[in-house]
C-alpha cells in the first residue's frame, strides 16, 4: 500500500510538472527551471536570474545536443521548456516535442500548407503558447490549432481569417487566463487587421479588436473614404500583459498600401501603434501612434515591454518599445501618455519627436517614383526580433539594422487576395547596412553601448543572472557579450543562420542555453 | 509586415513559367506595367532604364541566360545561381514577371553598335601586356584573385567594364573586397575576400594562397570595398587599346560560345 502511495504520487508530481497553469503564467518570472511564454513572462522580460553560466565560467560553455528539425527553412521559434520536454515550432507547419535530456523528438506534428498562398515573408512561426495540457501554435494558412501537449494530437482548429483573401498567421500565440490570443499578418495585400481572442477549451471565439478603425468609431476619420477596408495594420509578433491593469498590449504593422500615401490620406489608426486592449473584452483602453500615416513599411510589431521605471524623478509603470522607425520609447502603460523617446540608429525622415510623442516628420521622405533615400531602411532600425530586460543591469537590449534603402513608389489598383502595396524598397549597394546589439537605459533612452555587427541582428536577446547577453548573427554565431561592457565573451558557430531568440532553463538543476539555427535546435551546458 | 530576411522564393509560382513565349506579349499596357515593377526590383544592378551596371546591359537584346521569353521569366522567377541575380519570384506575380519580359523586349535595342576596338589585339592585350589573365580566369585559363570574366560579355554593360577597367574600385562585386590582416608579429597581409563575418576573416593572396584567421588571434582583421586590381591601366593602355580590351571582354560568352 505504501509503494502504490509512493507511486500515484510521483505519478501525481510528473502530471502536475506537464501542465501549464494560469497562476505559473503570471509567475512565470519566479520559475527560472522552465520557458513558459513567447517573452519568458508576461511582461515580456526575456530575462532569468539562473547565474551558473556567468562571465566568468561561459568559456566553458560548451553544445550538449542538437536536434536537426528536416523540415527545411529557417526556425524563428521561442522555444517552451516543460515538464521534461521542448515544444519548438517550424517553417510550413511543422511542430515536434523533444526529450529535454536527449534531444530526441517525443512526436512531431505537421500540417501540408495549401498548395497557393499569397505570402509577404514565407512561411515562418515563432512558437507555441501552453496552458494545461495543451499546446497553441497558429498555421500559415490563418488557423490556430490546439495540440494535446503528451502527443500532438489535434484537439481542435479554427480558422482565424482567409488565407485566399491575404491572411496568414506567424507569432506565437499569449494564453491570457482562460483565452488564446493571437494576431495576424497580410497587411501586403490590402487586408484589415486584428488581435483576437479564443476560448481555450473549446476554440470558440470570444472577441475581436480591428487594428483599422471603421467609419463612425473613434479613429475612423484618419482614412480617406472607404480606404481603411484595406488598411492594413497587422499583428504578427506576440503581445504582452499586465495582470493588475488587465491590460494587453499589442504593436500593430504598416498601413496599406504600404508606399503609396495619396490613397489614404490621413493618420490611418491604429496601424504602427501600440494599442492596450482589455484582456476580457477585446476593447480598446488606450493606444499611441508611433508613426502617423505611415509610408515606410515601419510597422511597429517590437516587443512592448513592461517595465515599472522612475522617469524625470516619477515612478511610472511603463511599456517600452524599439520602434521600427528609428526611435526608442517608453510610455505610461496605465495611459498611453507617451514619456520620452530617442532615436538610436541614423534617422534622416525626422528631426526628432514632439512633446506630444509626435514625429517631426520632414517633407519629402515618401516614397516617389525616382527612389527617396530614407534611413533607416524597410526593416527598420530595430524589426521584430526579441528583446530584452535585466533586472540586474536595469538595461534594455535589442538589435538594430543601421543604414538607408532607396524607397519606390508606383501607382497600383486593389484586387482582392493580391500583393498590393505600391512599390518596395531596395538596397544600396555602395552603402551597406551594418548592424548592432544596443544597450539603452530606458529611463532616459540613452545607449550606453552598442556592439557593433557586419549585418544586422536578428536573432533576439536574452539576459541572464550571470551578467550575460545570449544573442545570434546571420553568420551562424551564437554568441554571449557582458551585460554590463557590451564585449563579446563567447560564441559558437552553429552552422545556420539565427533568425531567433535564446532561452534559458535548467535540466536537473543545471542552466542550459538553447537556440534554433538554420532548421536546427542545439543546447548548451557548461562543460564539466 | 515585410521583414527582409524571411522572403523565400515560391517555387509553385516559379513552375508556372511552362509557356514559352510571353502570354502578355500583345497587351500594350504589358510593357509599361512591367516598367514600373522593374524600377524597384530590377535598377539597382540593371540601371534605371536597363542600361546595365553591376548587372547585365538589357538594351543590347543578347542575353547570357538565353534568349526566349522563357529564358527569361525563368531567370526573372528563380535568378541564376552562382551569381548576384536572385529570383524574384516571391515578390513579383506570375503576371508581373511577364509584363516585366515585355518591358525588357521593349527596350532592347537588338544591335552591337557602340562597342569600339579590336577584339582579337584586346586577347593579346588581357593575356600579355596587361597581365589581366594574373587574376582573372577566362575559359579554363588564368587566375583565381579576381572574378571569372568567362562570361562577362552580356553579363556587363560596356559602360561598366570601361570603368570597372580605368576605376576598379569603384563597384566592387561582392565578395571580391580586399581583406587586410596585420598578425600579432606586425607582419600585414592583403588579399581578395573568401569570407568575413563577426569573428573570422578567409583571404586569398596574389599567389593563390589561402588563408583564415580567426579576429581574436590576430591585431586587426579589415575588409574594405575597394579591389586589389591595379589602378593604372588607364596610363598603361593608349585609348585605343582600351577600346581593343574592351572588345575582347564583350566577345566573352563561355567556353561553349567561343567554340
Amino acid at each position: 500500500m505504501k509503494t502504490l502511495a509512493i507511486l500515484s504520487m510521483v505519478m501525481l508530481a510528473a502530471f502536475a510538472a506537464t501542465a501549464v497553469t494560469d497562476q505559473q503564467l503570471r509567475d512565470a518570472q519566479a520559475d527560472a527551471a522552465t520557458w513558459l511564454t513567447y517573452g519568458k513572462n508576461y511582461q515580456g522580460w526575456r530575462y532569468s536570474p539562473l547565474n551558473e553560466i556567468n562571465t566568468a565560467t561561459v568559456s566553458r560553455l560548451a553544445p550538449r545536443w542538437i536536434y536537426q528539425t528536416g523540415a527545411g527553412g529557417k526556425d524563428e521559434t521561442t522555444p517552451l521548456v516543460f515538464g521534461g520536454m521542448m515544444y519548438i515550432t517550424g517553417p510550413s507547419n511543422n511542430a515536434d516535442a523533444l526529450d529535454l535530456l536527449t534531444g530526441k523528438q517525443i512526436w512531431h506534428y505537421r500540417k501540408d500548407p495549401p498548395a497557393t498562398l499569397n505570402l509577404c515573408c514565407g512561411q515562418p512561426n515563432r512558437g507555441f503558447a501552453a496552458l494545461g495540457h495543451r499546446l497553441f501554435k497558429v498555421n500559415i494558412e490563418a488557423t490556430l490549432v490546439a495540440l494535446d501537449s503528451h502527443t500532438g494530437t489535434v484537439l481542435w482548429e479554427r480558422q482565424i481569417a482567409d488565407f485566399k483573401k491575404g491572411f496568414t498567421a506567424t507569432g506565437a500565440p499569449l494564453v491570457v487566463k482562460n483565452k488564446v490570443l493571437v494576431g495576424i499578418a497580410g497587411a501586403e495585400f490590402g487586408t484589415r487587421g486584428f488581435v483576437d481572442a479564443y476560448d481555450a477549451t473549446t476554440g470558440e471565439r470570444a472577441w475581436r479588436f480591428y487594428t483599422v478603425a471603421t467609419k463612425g468609431e473613434p479613429g475612423g476619420d484618419t482614412w480617406a473614404g472607404d480606404s481603411w477596408q484595406r488598411g492594413g495594420g497587422s499583428t504578427w509578433i506576440t503581445g504582452t500583459y499586465d495582470p493588475d491593469l488587465n491590460l494587453v498590449y499589442w504593436g500593430t504593422g504598416n498601413p496599406g498600401p504600404g508606399m503609396d500615401g495619396d490613397v489614404r490620406a490621413g493618420d490611418n489608426l491604429y496601424t504602427c501603434s501600440l494599442v492596450a486592449i482589455d484582456a476580457d473584452t477585446g476593447k480598446l483602453k488606450w493606444y499611441f501612434q508611433f508613426t502617423p500615416h505611415d509610408t515606410h513599411d515601419w510597422d511597429a510589431v517590437a516587443d512592448p515591454v513592461l517595465i515599472d521605471l522612475t522617469v524625470k524623478g516619477q515612478k511610472v509603470k511603463a511599456v517600452v518599445q524599439a520602434d521600427r522607425n528609428g526611435y526608442f520609447y517608453a510610455l505610461d502603460r496605465t495611459t498611453g501618455k507617451f514619456l520620452l523617446a530617442a532615436p538610436y540608429t541614423k534617422i534622416n525622415w525626422a528631426t526628432g519627436i514632439g512633446a506630444d510623442g509626435r514625429p517631426l516628420a520632414l517633407p519629402g521622405m515618401d516614397p516617389s517614383e525616382a527612389g527617396t533615400k530614407v534611413c533607416p531602411g524597410l526593416g527598420g532600425g530595430h524589426n521584430w526580433s526579441a528583446t530584452a530586460y535585466s533586472l540586474d543591469t536595469k538595461l534594455f537590449y535589442f538589435g538594430t539594422a543601421d543604414g538607408c534603402e532607396v524607397y519606390y513608389r508606383t501607382k497600383q489598383a486593389y484586387r482582392e487576395g493580391q500583393w498590393y502595396q505600391a512599390s518596395t524598397d531596395s538596397a544600396i549597394p555602395s552603402e551597406p547596412q551594418t548592424g548592432a546589439v544596443l544597450a539603452v537605459d530606458p529611463t532616459t533612452g540613452e545607449t550606453r553601448w552598442r556592439y557593433d555587427m557586419l549585418t544586422a541582428d536578428s536573432a533576439g536577446m536574452l539576459a541572464t543572472g550571470g551578467g550575460l547577453i545570449f544573442t545570434g548573427d546571420t553568420h551562424g554565431y551564437l554568441v554571449a557579450l557582458d551585460a554590463r561592457a557590451g564585449k563579446p565573451l563567447w560564441h559558437f558557430q552553429t552552422g545556420g543562420t539565427i533568425i531567433a531568440p535564446p532561452i534559458t532553463y535548467t535540466l536537473n538543476g543545471k542552466q542550459q542555453i538553447a537556440i534554433a539555427a538554420g532548421s536546427s535546435i542545439i543546447t548548451f551546458a557548461l562543460s564539466n | 509586415m515585410t521583414h527582409t530576411v524571411a522572403i523565400l522564393i515560391l517555387a509553385s509560382v516559379a513552375a508556372c513559367a511552362q509557356t514559352a513565349t510571353n502570354p502578355l506579349a500583345g497587351d500594350p499596357q504589358a510593357a509599361a506595367g512591367g516598367g514600373a515593377a522593374f524600377r524597384p526590383y530590377c535598377t539597382p544592378c540593371h540601371g534605371l532604364h536597363g542600361e546595365g551596371g553591376r548587372g547585365p546591359d538589357l538594351t543590347r537584346g543578347v542575353y547570357s541566360v538565353g534568349d526566349k521569353d522563357s529564358d527569361l521569366y525563368r531567370t526573372i522567377a528563380n535568378g541564376v545561381p552562382g551569381t548576384e541575380m536572385s529570383g524574384f519570384a516571391g515578390d513579383l506575380r506570375e503576371e508581373d514577371i511577364w509584363r516585366v519580359v515585355a518591358f525588357i523586349r521593349s527596350i532592347a535595342r537588338h544591335d552591337a553598335a557602340g562597342i569600339p576596338g579590336d577584339g582579337a589585339k584586346g586577347a593579346k592585350l588581357f593575356w600579355g601586356k596587361g597581365g589581366c589573365g594574373a587574376c582573372h580566369i577566362v575559359n579554363g585559363r588564368g587566375g583565381y584573385m579576381g572574378p571569372e570574366l568567362s562570361r562577362i560579355g552580356p553579363q556587363r554593360s560596356l559602360q561598366y567594364l570601361r570603368e570597372s577597367v580605368l576605376e576598379p574600385s569603384k563597384d566592387v562585386t561582392p565578395g571580391s573586397a580586399t581583406i587586410t590582416v596585420i598578425r600579432r608579429d606586425g607582419t600585414k597581409l592583403a588579399g581578395v575576400e573568401r569570407g568575413f563575418d563577426n569573428f573570422s576573416a578567409q583571404l586569398m593572396d596574389v599567389a593563390g594562397n589561402y588563408y583564415s584567421f580567426l579576429k581574436s588571434d590576430v591585431t586587426s582583421a579589415t575588409r574594405e570595398d575597394r579591389s586589389l586590381m591595379p589602378d593604372n591601366y588607364g596610363r598603361l593602355f593608349t585609348s585605343e587599346e582600351i577600346d581593343d580590351l574592351l572588345a575582347y571582354l564583350v566577345s566573352l560568352r563561355g567556353a561553349e560560345a567561343a567554340r
